[in-house]
């Protein structure tokens, strides 16, 4: 099958119709020009830069710098996941890291021995892109189940005590909010699945076909991303709140107060 | 060695640069009824939290059933110490739902008696059926009053009671410490400015003098 390239020139015309926003904040005033301008040109910088790393990466395809590159992406994810829920950096590195490891690595090495059936596992065409979509939702998932579950124990905090005093062992205690927290970060995924196909269809498939491939081979593709990310969610969304739970109560039983970020003092 | 339940040896309390107690001891042997009395901020309630494990000496010890209360026995501690906090906030869901949810630890399974729950509620002066209302919808005394009955209920024996008649009327407080005083073979240690606990074999006890 034929691929039908964008040309630069093309791509130029593709930045003409931009000048329809313009004119539409222009007339309406809602000033959004100059954000509209800055967005765009991240955009650009942003996506050629990756361009450009992508085609390094793929025509080196060297496993190691395949890999190297994984772990990259592990420690952005983490560290966005731990600054956004505005939690100590230190304590809950190591957790939050193992989590998208387990929850990711695994499932993406499955994949890619037993559903893509790779010669090499660790091939930069697949291996990037893949655990790229993993991780971008399994991110998304642990962001909202750990940052919901610290801050409904905290809120919540003479509830959780008093189970303690009513005879409640430690996981009892907690598991109430680490199944409420777990729960508030699948529903997502789980709605996603169901919706799909109906409500858009999704950007891969959207991608594979204009590309040339086939509507069934993309659909196949689809599904199989579509269980791999669910997958590779709720393990990493289910380790990463148990490890980071194993790392911030202390022997008592009681939430360290340093594993929140000090806004006082 | 004694029947000492709970014993406070030589404890004091810092906050920062702040002494809340120095040098506090008391011993509290099975059956004894104690009435905590001081100043706002004396350290009473600290004191009653300590045996759960929520709040900390800074010097000195605290022993429960003659072995120091530490991360471990803390535990056995919290099975059978019912402490009722003056701010007892549950404010997530319905009185039934958590009942069931307490009633779900290993500890506490099989030992809900919906009947004793029920006369219990009764008795101590509720009238409509707070069992299906959210812990929003109660007071602060309605919300310690469950809280006293699903200790009785797991069947605690030593209990440490932080204000809990401050905002009962009159009738109900004298309802509230009878029950309690009547029975004797429980441990009391109390914190109450209310006159109802002032009673023949309390023991008062001056926090921070
Ligand atoms: N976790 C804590 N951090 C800092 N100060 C505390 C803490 N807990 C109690 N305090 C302080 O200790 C003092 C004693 O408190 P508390 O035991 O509640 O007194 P009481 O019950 O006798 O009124 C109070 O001044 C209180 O502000
Ligand atoms: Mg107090």
């Amino acid at each position: 099958m034929e691929i039908y390239d964008i040309s630069y020139l093309s791509l130029v015309a593709c930045f003409l119709l931009l000048v329809i926003p313009v004119f539409v904040s222009q007339y309406l005033k809602l000033g959004i020009i100059q954000d509209t301008v800055v967005s765009v040109s991240r955009m650009v910088v942003q996506l050629a830069f990756v361009g450009v790393f992508l085609t390094v990466l793929f025509d080196l395809n060297n496993s190691i710098v395949n890999l190297l590159w994984l772990l990259v992406m592990l420690i952005m994810a983490t560290h966005t996941t731990i600054s956004d829920v505005g939690l100590d950096l230190k304590k809950l590195l190591v957790p939050t890291i193992f989590s998208f490891i387990i929850g990711n690595f695994l499932v993406l090495l499955y994949f890619n021995m037993f559903v893509v059936n790779l010669e090499n596992l660790f091939d930069a065409r697949f291996l990037i892109p893949i655990f790229g979509m993993f991780l971008g939702n399994s991110l998304r998932g642990n962001i909202i189940s750990i940052s919901s579950f610290y801050d409904a124990i905290k809120r919540n905090e003479n509830r959780y005590l008093y189970s303690l005093s009513l005879g409640a062992k430690k996981h009892e205690a907690i598991l109430p909010y680490a199944r409420k927290s777990l729960d508030l970060a699948l529903k997502p995924s789980i709605a996603n699945m169901s919706t799909i196909g109906i409500v858009a269809l999704p950007g891969m498939m959207t991608g594979q076909i204009i590309a040339g491939s086939s509507p069934i081979l993309a659909i196949k593709y689809q599904m199989a991303i579509m269980v791999g990310i669910y997958v590779s969610t709720v393990m990493t969304v289910a380790i990463g709140i148990f490890m980071t739970i194993r790392s911030s109560f202390d022997e008592y039983g009681i939430l360290k107060q340093d594993v929140f970020k000090s806004t006082n003092a | 060695m004694s029947s000492e339940l709970l014993n406070y040896k030589d404890i004091s309390i810092s906050y920062g640069e702040k002494k809340v107690l120095s040098h506090f001891d008391l011993d509290i042997k099975q059956g004894d009824r104690i009435l905590l009395k001081g100043r706002s901020g004396a350290g009473k309630s600290t004191l009653l939290k300590m045996p759960m494990g929520f709040a900390h000496q800074t010097s000195g010890n605290l022993y429960f059933n003659n072995s120091l209360l530490d991360s471990n026995t803390v535990w056995d501690a919290r099975k059978r110490i019912a402490y009722v906090s003056q701010d007892l906030d549950i404010y997530e869901g319905s009185v039934d739902e958590f009942i069931e949810e307490v009633f779900s630890y290993s500890f506490n399974e099989g030992k809900l008696d919906r009947t004793k729950l029920r006369r219990l509620l009764v008795y101590l002066g509720f009238e409509k059926d707070v069992l299906d209302m959210n812990f929003e919808e109660l007071s602060g005394g309605e919300k310690q009053r469950i809280g006293i009955i699903m200790s009785v209920l797991i069947g605690k024996d030593i209990y440490l009671l932080d204000e809990i008649t401050s905002s009962l009327d009159a009738a109900l407080k004298e309802k509230v410490a009878n029950y309690f005083l009547e029975r004797k073979e429980w441990t009391l240690v109390i914190i109450s400015h209310d006159d109802v606990w002032e009673k023949e074999n309390v023991k008062v006890v001056p926090v921070g003098v």
